[in-house]
């Protein structure tokens, strides 16, 4: 494969930083948003299991719970 | 219809497409990567700098787009108060601000080489950068304003204004003479961009909105646990 190809007739520069920012923001905000969904479905399990037997059996019973529990084994 | 009221059953539809728009995100956005980087052609005038394009246009019609699906959504919360509405529009926000940081800045390296200047104050980079303070004050307004009636009124206040913006950025190349040229491509008008540079367009933008997808999904699923948590300390 010819160098050419990475360099545009020079302009390289302009579309590979323009495509780069993009990836790395993306990449970025994938990222932020992931560990911080995992780190909210960990401590509402947490808090959820420090709550006494009878509450903690209620919760388990509420759909959307139910669904943050399986969804945080599956991981 | 009802169904898609109810928290729980949203909720648990996420999760399913979640994972379904998770699968299909990386093949779609190589395709895309390859389609506008190798494939396409060079444009007769710009050359490879077009390249930008496949970028640059559909991170401002996302951009565009989330601003004024947040304005429907704190038009209909203001009216109906819709618990998952608030949730819609949060997940949204910081979305189209991504999206319109990304417009800004990919306009502006494709500025240097086709306009000589990184950046002019013309009337449509301008009503982006301001679109981009709208974006950055909604987000505050929902972040800081504890009180949730206040927040509403706020949240609607400033996304009825941004769309006031929404028009002036759509018809800002044709009220005033711009450095930026007018659109290309257009609903309503014959398209000015060839075949052969449309479908790597398409594709991008296809990619980007699976990629909106996704992070909107995990945005949502993230404000309903905080909501979910702060019943949990309430017991």
């Amino acid at each position: 494969m010819s160098f050419e190809i990475f360099l545009m007739d020079g302009y390289g520069v302009y579309v590979w930083s323009s495509f780069g920012f993009t990836f790395l923001v993306c990449l970025f905000l994938y990222i932020r948003t992931k560990k911080t969904l995992k780190k909210l479905e960990k401590d509402f399990i947490k808090e959820a299991q420090n709550l006494p037997e009878e509450q903690f059996k209620d919760i388990r019973k509420q759909k959307i719970a139910k669904e943050i529990l399986i969804s945080h084994s599956r991981s | 219809m009802i169904k898609f009221l109810n928290p729980s059953y949203v909720f648990k539809l996420s999760g399913k497409l979640l994972n379904l728009f998770k699968a299909f995100l990386l093949p779609i956005v190589v395709v895309g990567l390859i389609f506008s980087l190798f494939l396409s052609p060079e444009d007769y005038i710009q050359g490879d700098t077009v390249r930008i394009m496949y970028i640059h246009v559909p991170s401002a019609w996302i951009s565009l787009l989330s601003f004024a699906a947040i304005s429907f959504f704190c038009i209909l919360n203001f009216l109906f108060k819709l618990k998952n509405v608030t949730l819609i529009y949060k997940s949204l926000a910081p979305i189209g601000l991504t999206f319109n940081i990304i417009a800004i800045v990919t306009g502006s390296i494709w500025g240097q080489p086709t306009w000589g200047t990184w950046w002019a104050w013309d009337a449509r980079l301008t009503s982006m950068l301001v679109l981009m303070f709208f974006y950055i004050t909604f987000i505050f307004s929902y972040k800081f304003i504890n009180n949730p009636d206040r927040s509403i009124k706020a949240c609607t206040l400033i996304s009825v204004l941004g769309l006031i913006n929404l028009i002036i950025i759509k018809y800002s190349v044709e009220w005033w003479s711009t450095l930026h040229q007018p659109s290309s491509i257009s609903l309503t008008r014959e398209t000015t961009v060839h075949f052969s540079m449309l479908i790597p367009l398409g594709l991008m933008l296809f990619a980007l909105i699976m990629y909106v997808a996704v992070i909107f999904l995990m945005k949502y699923r993230i404000e309903t646990i905080r909501i979910k948590r702060k019943g949990i300390r309430k017991l």
